[in-house]
């Protein structure tokens, strides 16, 4: 065990040094000079020497990279040129609105999956099952931002249940909190939902066929009884390999999510760098999110193999 | 026939045998794995009309967004007070008109022609491009495949969009970039059912037997596998085409597609969402239109893969 872990966390590393080294050597293929592009022709020649100095600009690009590396590792994430704003001051602000986001729409659309996937699994060419089925079908197909604006419209515009404009933190109150968070959560557990749910409920229908699902029925054990605990374990592991995948895409419509909820997240403030073409900033940011998710499907391999030792001798 | 599980717990039904089918590709007769159940019972009628339907309105899409700039009846999208502004929708305008008094249904049909002029070269290129570095991987093994299968997992174990932001801000935003920037959000997905098909067929006795006769690995890999991958392909590229339009989309949606005298689904929706108040039939309407177009590729392509038997394909 402690050796597939350490072989991973190997790999893991190879692979953040790689994807790091790409995206910081992508900016290289601007035309011109980083620094002179990051001000947008704006800059005053002491601002471009101070920007060139702290990248060192006159290395070439590997050894940029490694004292770029450094400076992150020791928490020297760089700034804003134009405003003054640190990296680290921005995303300290943006980090937990885009965490909770993400952690919520997670939480919904698993606890909405897990019950459904089951019993449609288990009822399968049900009607209950082809309207669930269907619904997913359905939702696959729904773009995040038409479900936004859909949602809005009918939530916050028509019945007037949930604030717009802007994050409010727990600290003003539970309420106020999900009445501003809980549409953007739903807006994204509505892309997760189907995904979970199909394949849950493929799973499901595998795990039935197995022996001892009948044992359990034939010893009298109701039927909510092994759903729950004999056939949801056996059928959680690809739930669980995509549920790293899906981590990454759920950042995708987290971009798109914090954009039309106006939650000023870590996706809008990649969005609005861009815009202002901050390139040092969003290549630092790029390369940090690469990072992370490189190393959560990693975790998710681990934990993977925790519970279902096969996986570990291959 | 009374099956023994079937005593037991009434809903779990016996495991369905696959078999061998043969149906004709490219004039040959080729066998293929069939799923037998998806080939027998009462729903197969109903199936066919919903296929038929998604069809018709893909083709109806199609044409419009091709045939846009000869359509008579399509009011110029661009004409400020074609009708009156913020209108609903009406006889006259079908899906209502802007607060510039823009036709709505004429936006949206040219919308789709540049979402779609995005669309379609990004999934050829990638179907292209994926299928090839699938198929090596697969049929070859060895290092290629470690080498293609790192790599594919890492790119899609990264946030696609937060990449195509990427490249769209150090390319610049132009039709061209963006085109570049979905392409290659596209090919690791691609690559990796390529991949998994070439490898269900590597093993398969026609190609053990081409070996023994000694057949070389070019005549292998274009006789034997890839004529069998490319049934797949050709509906991994409806579920990818519906990917791209959602990715690129939202580039658009967000402001980072190409600028802004340009009319894609994306920015239509943007600007619609600035006026769900007073006039939400902007919203509704286009994404309205997408969310069928979505709806009918995927249905397209599930359909088919379905018929094909292609596992992993969701994934």
């Amino acid at each position: 065990m402690l050796r597939f872990i350490g072989t991973r966390l190997a790999q893991l590393a190879v692979v953040v040094l790689v994807v790091t080294l790409l995206f910081y050597w992508m900016l290289n293929l601007l035309p011109g000079n980083p620094c002179v592009a990051a001000f947008g022709g704006a800059a005053t020649p002491e601002q471009i020497a101070e920007c060139e100095q702290d990248r060192n600009l006159d290395d070439p690009v590997i050894v940029q990279w490694a004292k770029w590396g450094g400076d992150v590792l020791t928490g020297d994430f760089g700034k804003s040129y134009l405003t003054g704003r640190t990296f680290g001051e921005a995303i300290s602000n943006a980090l937990p609105r885009t965490l909770l986001l993400l952690a919520y729409s997670q939480a919904l659309a698993l606890g909405a999956a897990i019950p459904l996937g089951l019993w449609s699994g288990y009822r399968q060419d049900s009607v209950g099952d082809k309207v669930v089925s269907g619904g997913a079908f359905a939702l696959l197909s729904s773009p995040v931002f038409v479900v936004g604006l859909v949602l809005i419209l009918v939530f916050a515009v028509k019945l007037d249940w949930f604030d717009l404009g802007g994050y409010r933190p727990i600290s003003e109150g539970l309420v106020a909190h999900f009445k501003v968070m809980f549409l953007p959560a739903v807006t994204l557990a509505v892309g997760l939902l189907p995904i979970y749910l199909r394949l849950l409920r493929t799973d499901v229908i595998g795990t039935l066929q197995e022996d001892f699902v009948g044992t359990a029925r034939a010893k009298g054990l109701p039927v909510h009884r092994v759903l729950l605990t004999h056939v949801l374990r056996p059928s959680s592991f690809t739930l669980l390999t995509i549920f790293g995948i899906q981590a990454a895409q759920a950042l995708n419509g987290a971009i798109v999510v914090e954009y039309l909820f106006d939650l000023d997240g870590v996706g809008s403030l990649l969005v609005s760098w861009v815009a202002a073409r901050e390139y040092l900033l969003v290549q630092t940011l790029v390369a940090l999110i690469a990072a992370v998710f490189v190393t959560v499907t990693a975790l998710v391999d681990v934990v993977y193999s925790m519970l279902d030792p096969r996986v570990r001798r291959r | 026939m009374t099956d023994p599980s079937e005593t037991t717990t009434a809903a779990i039904k016996p495991r369905v045998p696959t078999r061998f089918l043969r149906i004709p590709i490219g004039g040959r007769f080729r066998a293929t794995l069939v799923d037998a159940e998806s080939r027998a019972g009462p729903r197969r009628g109903k199936i066919n009309i919903a296929l038929w339907l998604s069809v018709g309105w893909l083709a109806l899409v199609l044409a419009g967004a091709v045939l846009a700039p000869w359509l008579g009846f399509l009011e110029d999208p661009n004409r400020p007070l074609a009708g009156d502004p913020e209108l609903g929708p009406s006889w006259s305008h079908w899906f209502g008109t802007d607060q510039l008094g823009r036709d709505m249904f004429a936006r949206s049909v040219w919308g789709s022609r540049l979402s779609l002029s995005i669309a379609g070269p990004a999934v050829g290129i990638g179907v292209v491009v994926g299928g090839v570095l699938g198929v090596t991987a697969g049929y070859f093994g060895k290092w290629i495949d470690l080498v293609v299968s790192s790599v594919v997992n890492v790119a899609l174990a990264l946030p696609a969009l937060v990449f195509a932001l990427f490249i769209v801000t150090v390319l610049g935003q132009s039709y061209v970039n963006v085109t570049i920037a979905v392409t290659v959000l596209s090919i690791p997905a691609i690559a990796r059912i390529a991949r998994a098909q070439a490898l269900r067929f590597a093993a398969r006795e026609f190609v053990t037997v081409a070996e023994t006769m000694g057949a070389r690995w070019p005549r292998i890999l274009f006789r034997d596998v890839l004529p069998n991958v490319v049934p797949a392909l050709a509906s991994i590229a409806f579920l990818a085409m519906g990917i791209v339009i959602i990715a690129e989309g939202s580039l658009s949606f967000i402001g980072v597609s190409v600028g802004s005298p340009s009319i894609t689904w994306g920015n239509i929706l943007a600007a619609g969402r600035g006026r769900l108040e007073e006039s939400p039939h902007i919203a509704l309407t286009t994404g309205g239109v997408m969310f069928v177009t979505l709806m009918a590729l995927n249905f397209v392509g599930d359909e088919l893969l379905r018929r094909l038997d292609v596992r992993e394909a969701r994934i």
